[in-house]
């Protein structure tokens, strides 16, 4: 059986948390989140979700161990990510 | 000829470094002496290189090319990226391009097709087992990739056959080589979903069990219609089939196994008898 959960993702999304993997960038972005999202054509719908911390919706659109290390890297606490996570 | 010397697993997490402070004191030192153990018997094996399996968690691949399975085939890796792995004692990692080459070689004239990389960056499902088991000399390390991160993943069949391989070219290189695999990952856990943080004990007792039966046809039936359903770290598990293929799926020895909430993952620790 191959093990294939649905998969639905946002290109440009996942390349902003991929590349906020380096300490450098994530303290730009932490700094200055439009100014670094401006760099990736984001939909803007996306580009809401990111500055309004929207873990719900952004989980459907990326991989979750990426969406972790991106709110790790944006300062969110483990709590916190999987309380939002679970729509609280 | 080369020799397979020891097979082991060893759970990994980001938590065993960021929180290990955090972990409370009993189970910090299970999971201590369970890596020290494996670190013992690793010591005591003297392997020439080990042939480590673990997951690419972002740090090599991204969306735009995934690979299956890759193989580090480099004379040297990176150590990890990660900025909290920063104390990590090694910012490279000897490989053993000889060897590496031939497992690559092997499994394309048995009908596998690996993806190669003459440099990985070995990220912490590579080193925080190493680290942990305090091995005084680390041994050439020959990485082995498999997609357990981003779907969809190998066949579980596929990692035991992986694993059958790589016994193959270890016994069918040339020079006298003392080789050891190590697959890293598992047991149960969620990660970055709505279940982040669930552990499932009777999961991972059950595999747990079924690996010690070496039954592969159950072990197989049972992964197949479990990890569908069970959080996605999980599927780490893959890595211990490699292992357990490579044993020639007997003899398998738990360490420990102990669900550590802190860390979020179910640890496990195990050699196989070879």
């Amino acid at each position: 059986m191959v093990y294939d959960r649905p998969v639905m993702r946002d290109y440009w999304a996942s390349r902003l948390f991929f590349d906020l993997q380096a300490p450098a960038a994530a303290a730009e972005f932490r700094a200055d989140r439009d100014a670094v999202m401006k760099r990736y054509p984001l939909a803007e719908n996306v580009r809401k979700a990111i500055l309004d911390d929207n873990v719900p919706f952004l989980a459907q659109r990326t991989n979750a161990y990426l969406l972790r290390y991106y709110f790790f890297a944006a300062g969110m606490k483990d709590e916190e990510f999987i309380r939002r996570l679970r729509g609280g | 000829m080369a020799e397979l010397v020891g097979v082991f697993a060893a759970s990994h997490g980001p938590l065993l470094i960021r929180e290990w402070d955090a972990i409370p004191t009993d189970q910090k030192g299970r999971v201590a002496a369970a890596f020290g153990e494996i670190g013992r018997k690793i010591t005591l094996a003297k392997p020439d290189v080990i042939v480590e399996i673990a997951p690419d968690h972002w740090s090599n691949f991204f969306l735009d090319n995934i690979p299956t399975v890759c193989i580090g085939v480099g004379e040297t890796n990176d150590g990890p990226p990660e900025p909290w792995m920063k104390d990590f004692p090694h910012r490279e990692l000897a490989g053993d391009a000889g060897f590496a080459m031939h497992i690559a070689r092997t499994a394309l004239q048995n009908g596998f097709e690996p993806s190669l990389s003459h440099r990985l960056k070995l990220d912490h499902g590579f080193c925080i087992p190493l680290w942990r088991m305090g091995l005084e000399t680390l041994p050439r390390i020959v990485p082995m990739v498999v997609n357990s991160i981003e779907p969809p993943l190998p066949l579980v069949r596929r990692c035991l056959q992986w694993g059958e391989l790589l016994k193959k070219a270890i016994e069918s290189y040339a020079a006298p080589l003392r080789v050891a695999v190590l697959g890293t990952g598992g047991l149960s856990h969620s990660i970055g979903e709505p279940t982040m943080g669930a552990i499932d004990e009777p999961f991972d007792q059950e595999c747990i069990r079924l690996l010690e039966l070496g039954n592969e046809t159950s072990l197989i039936k049972f992964l197949d219609a479990g990890l569908p359903k069970a959080g996605n770290g999980t599927a780490e598990i893959r890595n211990w089939l490699v292992a357990h293929g490579a044993a020639g799926g007997r003899g398998f020895e738990l360490i420990d196994y102990l669900p550590v909430p802190k860390v979020l993952v179910g640890c496990g620790f195990a050699a196989w008898r070879i």
